[in-house]
């Protein structure tokens, strides 16, 4: 089979696999233990409430006409309203609003470990059993194990602590770079995104930023959570790309090359750089599923009012049609990362195919 | 040992000179004996402990089987809504025959073939299969009814009570040498000097010490016993001078990294498993029910007083402005080696009934997990084809949600219903649940390839067409050499599902009060982490990180000991525990 017929088969493969990830959500929904009217309304409802709502929903309606309205609403982005978060505005609009912020953390969540993860990764696995490679190591160990809420926790106690030059580090967050305390704004809270604007530029319109304070007090807002939501891809990268530089340095082609007299620089960028890059593909691309689960515990932590807080906050308060479609937003948003993957393993890796 | 013996009795020839286990015991009974009476002397020094853990396990039994039980019934009962109560009468008798059957494919090739034979019938070897499988059905579901619609199941369950009583009363009057009661830390100050109640009148702390001591010798010694019988076996029972995995305990015992791992995770599931003992209250007194269990202290006026543990506890928080630090008392006479925790109970016993819901949850999820994963990887690799890729769709569908999230969501519908299964452990065990069911296609991806290439082996060609059934073929040809892939996975996921816990009840959606749950210690101490409470958070964060790290060292030895050239992806399985 070659390999785009391998990839062929993955994309069809999606379809079914959407599909029984909404009837799933259905079933939890709708038909599982809980009773949305109750859920709605609370127990002290009278009968005349609930009937109301009842019909209004659909629920009297028979179990697969519920089940196709359900299904055909969610393919067409056609969620409803939120019960409660904010109530009576349209799911997709909150869900629209909410994006961007969750976007910046996730793009500086990727962003950060691929600069430090990798690099240390590969210096490690360049001077292996050295004293430097043993302390990457040890630090991407720990780095891995520990759990995001507990950083953040204790991020945030350090970070209050080094107000007013009180800190143990000798530097001041509140300060440092742009001057939070003079602005009287909080560590914590939503970057407001508010530096980027187009301008047209022969009838198309291009973004460039107008207020670079902004752009830094943005990022200095997202740095602390990015660095932690980052922090088990960080170490995973940093794991990952130490074996594939060890297999790299140590594979055929590289002695070829070191006996046709190559200098180490050539060899090092050209010959292993690239090739130690493969494996980490999957490893950056599965990110997705890291950032999307821990945005909840980050954001919710740091104030961010992201996707996945709302998220926690439909939860939370009981609005659970908004949690079931922001859940089906965020398996849309795999899906497509999923076949981005293979699309781009595909295209880079040759090698790949489908054999068992 | 035991896979020898059921060969045996499964109709291989032994060859003479390959006696049986039993056998070779008989003739040098010595080193077995005198490790048995070694392991018999160990046990006796704990037997009143040895009774609780029986004990609770019937009650784990007894809830599975009510649960099981209770399945056909709500079945039937759903029927019942829709198409009327004949229909939901068939549908629980489907359901239970279903059950019934699904439970004899594996226990029906050790029941005499002679049971078949009542039937009279001339059958072929696959015909004599399905009528053994039948007949068991039919008896189970014959008892099954019996227990369900007759008197008869009354004295069936009063059986039950009397012997789950019986085991409860021993575990309460039978002695043990970890007990509280042999080794008392709880006392007070008396107005002279010195403690009264205490063991031997030391103060409390000694008395912890000591306690907690003689807890942790006792896991040492009853571990060294373990690995002396290990050697005794090896050493005068085993046939083979050597066998591959010598070299698995080999390897393992050469990697200070692995023993590192083994000693952290030894000591979690210690403090797990004797956490009433290393606790220095009792936490059915200080955390449970703190209204109704009052105890004795010196007040400051000098007189023997007595008080609630409630309102001791509202004195001795450990809130920003009021600190009962690590090793101190608070001021009603109480050792908190780990200080309190923000509402005053105490640290210790939080931390060692946390590590205890900590485990049960990680076993029962990885353990569930890991059994579907098999099962379906089994099931898959053998008869290829349309199964293989309805598991592959299935683990696709569960696997393209994100993990942290799913679990979410399913928490919170159950709990919101206030589901049955939302009630032990206070939403733990439906944690447990959502646990295997979002983790099993990790596992099962991880050893799919492992199982297709057993699958592909001549030994289980030669095994199918010796005439050897599915079930015995996957059973002895195929799982023995999955097996080890499922236990590296296992160990690197249970860290996963151990800060998942931890996180999910810090946000409120996991273990509800009042079952102790490291996470919910950080969400109470988070507030005071610059101020002197520090320790509320830091010290259950920090032995998250430790217990993380140590599984995580534990499955990476595993791996190296099992098969050292093992190609084993640990990207997937080792990150999922990031998420949070």
């Amino acid at each position: 089979m070659s390999r785009w017929e391998y990839f062929v088969k993955r994309l069809l493969l999606t379809v079914p696999v959407l599909f029984s990830v909404l009837t799933f959500l259905f079933i939890m929904l709708r038909a599982g233990p809980i009773d949305p009217v109750a859920a709605r309304l609370g127990p002290q409802a009278g009968a005349a409430d609930r009937a109301q709502l009842r019909e209004r929903l659909g629920l009297n309606d028979p179990l697969w006409e519920q089940y196709v309205d359900f299904i055909t609403d969610f393919l067409t982005f056609n969620f409803g309203q939120s019960w409660v978060v904010q109530a009576e505005r349209d799911i997709l609009d909150i869900a629209v609003g909410a994006a961007p912020a969750t976007l910046w953390l996730g793009f500086w969540a990727i962003l950060l470990p691929l600069f430090i993860g990798i690099p240390l990764g590969f210096y490690a696995g360049l001077n292996p059993n050295t004293l430097g490679d043993y302390t990457a190591s040890l630090g991407g160990i720990i780095w891995q194990a520990l759990p995001n809420f507990w950083l953040c926790v204790i991020a945030l106690a350090v970070l209050r602590r080094t107000r007013n030059d009180g800190g143990l580090f000798g530097f001041d967050w509140y300060t440092l770079g742009p001057d939070f305390a003079a602005r009287d704004i909080s560590i914590t809270g939503t970057p407001r995104l508010e530096w980027i604007s187009t301008t047209d530029v022969l009838m198309l319109p291009v973004p460039y930023i107008n207020d670079w304070t902004a752009l830094a007090i943005d990022i200095k807002l997202i740095l602390p959570p990015a660095i932690i939501l980052g922090s088990a891809s960080m170490a995973a990268e940093l794991r990952i790309g130490r074996t594939a530089m060890l297999e790299t340095v140590n594979s055929k082609f590289v002695e070829t090359a070191k006996a046709k007299g190559l200098s180490s620089r050539v060899i090092v960028w050209k010959h292993i750089f690239r090739n130690a890059l493969i494996p980490l593909l999957p490893v950056i691309t599965s990110e997705a599923f890291l950032l999307i689960g821990g945005s909840v515990i980050v954001e919710q932590i740091f104030n961010i009012n992201g996707l996945g807080r709302i998220f926690f906050q439909a939860l939370t308060q009981g609005d659970l049609p908004m949690a079931g479609a922001l859940l089906f937003l965020f398996t849309v948003i795999i899906l497509g990362l999923n076949i981005l993957q293979d699309f781009l393993y595909t295209v880079i890796d040759p090698r790949v195919g489908y054999d068992q | 040992m035991s896979t020898r013996q059921s060969d045996s009795t499964d109709g291989f020839e032994e060859p003479d000179d390959d006696k049986l286990f039993r056998d070779r015991v008989r003739e040098n009974p010595r080193p077995a004996m005198v490790w048995t009476a070694g392991i018999a002397l160990l046990l006796l020094l704990e037997i009143g402990r040895v009774f609780a853990a029986v004990g609770q396990l019937f009650g784990i039994v007894g809830f599975t089987v009510d649960l099981l039980a209770s399945v056909p019934a709500s079945v039937g009962g759903n029927v019942v809504g829709t198409l009327g109560s004949a229909a939901g009468f068939v549908a629980t008798a489907i359901t239970a025959t279903l059950m019934a059957f699904a439970v004899t494919i594996p226990v029906s090739p050790s029941v005499p073939d002679a049971a078949v034979d009542v039937l009279g019938l001339d059958l072929s070897r696959r015909g004599h299969r399905w009528a053994k499988r039948a007949e068991l059905t039919f008896v189970l579901v014959a008892v099954a009814g019996l227990i369900a619609y007759t008197p008869f199941g009354g004295a069936f369950s009063a059986l039950i009570g009397a012997i789950t009583g019986g085991v409860d009363a021993l575990a309460s009057s039978l002695p043990a040498i970890t007990s509280r009661d042999l080794i008392p830390n709880a006392g007070h100050r008396l107005p002279e000097g010195g403690w009264e109640g205490t063991f031997l009148g030391l103060s409390p702390a000694v008395a912890w010490t000591i306690r907690t001591g003689l807890v942790f010798a006792y896991a040492v010694a009853f571990l060294v016993w373990l690995w002396r019988g290990f050697n005794v076996y090896r050493t005068h029972y085993r046939l083979a001078d050597w066998t591959p995995r010598d070299d698995t305990v080999r390897r393992f015992r050469n990697n200070y990294w692995g023993l590192f791992g083994f000693a952290i995770v030894f000591l979690f599931v210690v403090l797990a498993l004797w956490a009433p003992a290393v606790s220095p209250v009792e936490a059915q007194h200080n955390i449970y029910e703190p209204n109704a269990h009052e105890f004795e202290y010196l007040s400051e006026d000098g007189e023997v007083t007595s008080t609630t543990h409630v309102f001791a506890n509202l004195q001795s928080r450990s809130d920003g402005q009021n600190t009962i630090g690590p090793m101190s008392y608070d001021d009603y006479g109480r050792w908190a080696p780990l200080g309190t925790t923000n509402r005053g109970q105490d640290m210790m016993t939080h931390l060692s009934y946390g590590a205890r819901t900590s485990l049960v949850i990680g076993v029962t999820a990885i353990g569930l997990g890991g059994l579907i994963a098999v099962v379906l990887s089994l099931l898959s690799s053998y008869y290829k084809g349309i199964t293989d890729i309805v598991t592959v769709m299935a683990s696709d569908t569960v696997q393209a949600v994100p993990a942290l999230l799913l679990i979410m969501l399913v928490s919170v519908v159950f709990q919101e219903a206030d589901h049955p299964i939302a009630q032990p452990l206070d939403g733990g065990l439906l944690l447990a649940l959502i646990f295997a069911f979002a983790y099993w296609p990790g596992m099962w991806r991880a050893i799919r390839g492992p199982s297709l290439q057993v699958s592909e082996q001549e030994w289980v060609d030669a095994a199918k067409s010796y005439g050897q059934t599915p079930f015995q073929t996957m059973r002895k040809h195929m799982a023995p050499y999955i097996a080890g892939y499922i236990l590296i996975y296992g160990s690197l996921l249970i860290g996963g599902v151990i800060i998942s816990t931890a996180a999910l009840t810090f946000l409120g959606l996991g273990i509800n009060p009042p079952t102790p749950e490291w996470g919910r210690l950080i969400d109470g101490g988070q507030s005071y982490v610059s101020t002197d409470s520090w320790h509320v958070a830091t010290i259950p964060g920090i032995a998250i990180v430790l217990v993380v790290i140590a599984f995580n060292a534990l499955g990476d030895a595993i791996r190296d000991a099992i098969d050292p050239e093992a190609d084993v992806d640990e990207s997937e399985a080792a990150a999922t525990g990031g998420g949070a």
